[in-house]
């Protein structure tokens, strides 16, 4: 429950340290340069790696799963006050608001469904591309942004 | 020109880690991906070089070793010197390909590049919120979400599914605006502490923060002191890690 930071040079340094797979795998299949597939020599094996499983998409499920955390919480150890806010707030959204409510969790479900069974791009057409270019671009040395999720075009 | 002619197989490919200066020293613990683990070579030209092992081409990878084996090398030779890592999965015919078709095109680009990130290394905060406390803060801030605990409470899941959809969904809502709000002051207090900075996207639903900072090497320390301090305002609310350092994935982009 406590803040822990593990401290950068203690493990990294010429060997694996205290990062975990998920932080590897989060690191290296999803960034760094990459070589055209025009160059790169197939390998056996990594298209069975898919990122869109790590993906964090809302969904009824989570919905769900954090309703019932909710109920669980255990609000002896709240804060002071927050017993008035619930008595306030008594009362549940109207039968039309609810509608209108789920069917939106339900679009964005299929959103959701369709990205993730979207069949892979045919390798053969990526590899067909004529650019072998692998040019390094540097981010520009500006306020942290939003940095889009890279496509995975190239896999 | 490397001596790759004893190359017989052409099953065996050349793998790819990453770019560093050709006066690179990779010690001889240093072992690559594969099994049994390959030999990490340097290729080099000019000033640059790449660095590589043999890989055999007919057997699967991405083994947890080969994750491990691709990052820590290259981790391993960013806390020594600068380099350009390569997404997992480069692979090149021969040594000899790794010279013409991606050293030789681009030898300026990478010298540049490694010439920009010299002194500097990768550093990953990664932020979770604490369940409870999240969920407690937003019944709190939330009057419409108190409610509908209220609502569900004692009941059965089938009798209060919309209730709970919706509650979840604020829930969801919520976390999402806060971690906006806490990334924001996480970057705003390490300001001085690092030269560029990247927000990555969350892979939990409960992420606080998830950030790739640049920073120089001699000041990791500080960096460090900077993370623990602001980490002990969100204790208890918050699990903080700082990750590094490491070679800088975040902050090389490939343009195919």
């Amino acid at each position: 429950m406590s803040t822990s930071v593990q401290p950068a040079a203690a493990g990294q340094v010429g060997g694996r340290g205290p990062t975990g797979l998920a932080d590897v795998i989060d690191t290296i299949l999803d960034r760094g340069l990459v070589i055209d597939a025009y160059v790169r020599v197939s390998l056996v094996g990594i298209e069975i790696l898919t990122i869109d499983a790590r993906v964090v998409v809302a969904s009824v499920d989570t919905y769900l799963r954090f309703a019932e955390a909710a109920n669980r919480l255990d609000m002896t150890q709240s804060e002071k006050g927050l017993p008035d806010v619930i008595e306030r707030a008594k009362g549940v959204p109207s039968q039309d608001k609810t509608k209108e409510v789920v069917q939106g969790v339900v679009e964005a479900a299929g959103d959701t469904l369709r990205e993730l069974t979207e069949p892979k791009r045919d390798p053969a057409a990526a590899a067909a591309e004529p650019e072998a270019e692998v040019t390094v671009e540097r981010e520009p040395k500006a306020a942290p942004r939003r940095k889009p999720r890279p496509k995975r075009e190239e896999e | 020109m490397p001596k790759q002619a004893t190359r017989r197989s052409q099953n065996i490919g050349t793998y790819v880690y990453g770019i560093v200066l050709a006066n690179a020293k990779v010690t001889s613990d240093e072992r690559g991906l594969g099994d049994p683990a390959g030999k990490v070579k340097l290729v080099k030209h000019g000033d640059i070089a790449a660095l590589v092992s043999d890989v055999n081409v007919e057997e699967p990878l991405g083994r947890p070793g080969d994750f491990f084996a691709h990052e820590g090398l290259l981790d391993a030779m960013a806390a020594k010197g600068p380099v350009l890592p390569f997404r997992f999965g480069a692979v090149l015919a021969s040594a000899d390909a790794v010279v013409d078709e991606l050293l030789a095109p681009h030898e300026d680009d990478f010298l540049a590049a490694l010439d920009e990130l010299k002194g500097q290394a990768e550093y990953v905060i990664k932020g979770r919120y604490v369940e409870q406390a999240v969920l407690t803060e937003i019944l709190a801030e939330s009057p419409e979400a108190a409610g509908l605990r209220e609502a569900i409470r004692g009941r059965s899941e089938d009798a209060t599914r919309n209730e709970r959809i919706r509650l979840g969904e604020i829930i969801t809502a919520s976390i999402e605006a806060k971690r906006d709000l806490d990334t924001r002051l996480l970057l705003d207090a390490l300001t001085g502490h690092y030269v560029q900075g990247v927000i990555r996207e969350p892979t939990h639903e409960q992420d606080a923060v998830h950030v790739a900072l640049l920073a120089k090497s001699s000041d990791q320390k500080a960096l460090e002191k900077a993370v623990r301090d602001f980490g002990e305002r969100w204790e208890g609310r918050v699990t903080m890690r700082l990750l590094g350092p490491m070679a800088p994935y975040d902050f090389v982009t490939a343009q195919a």
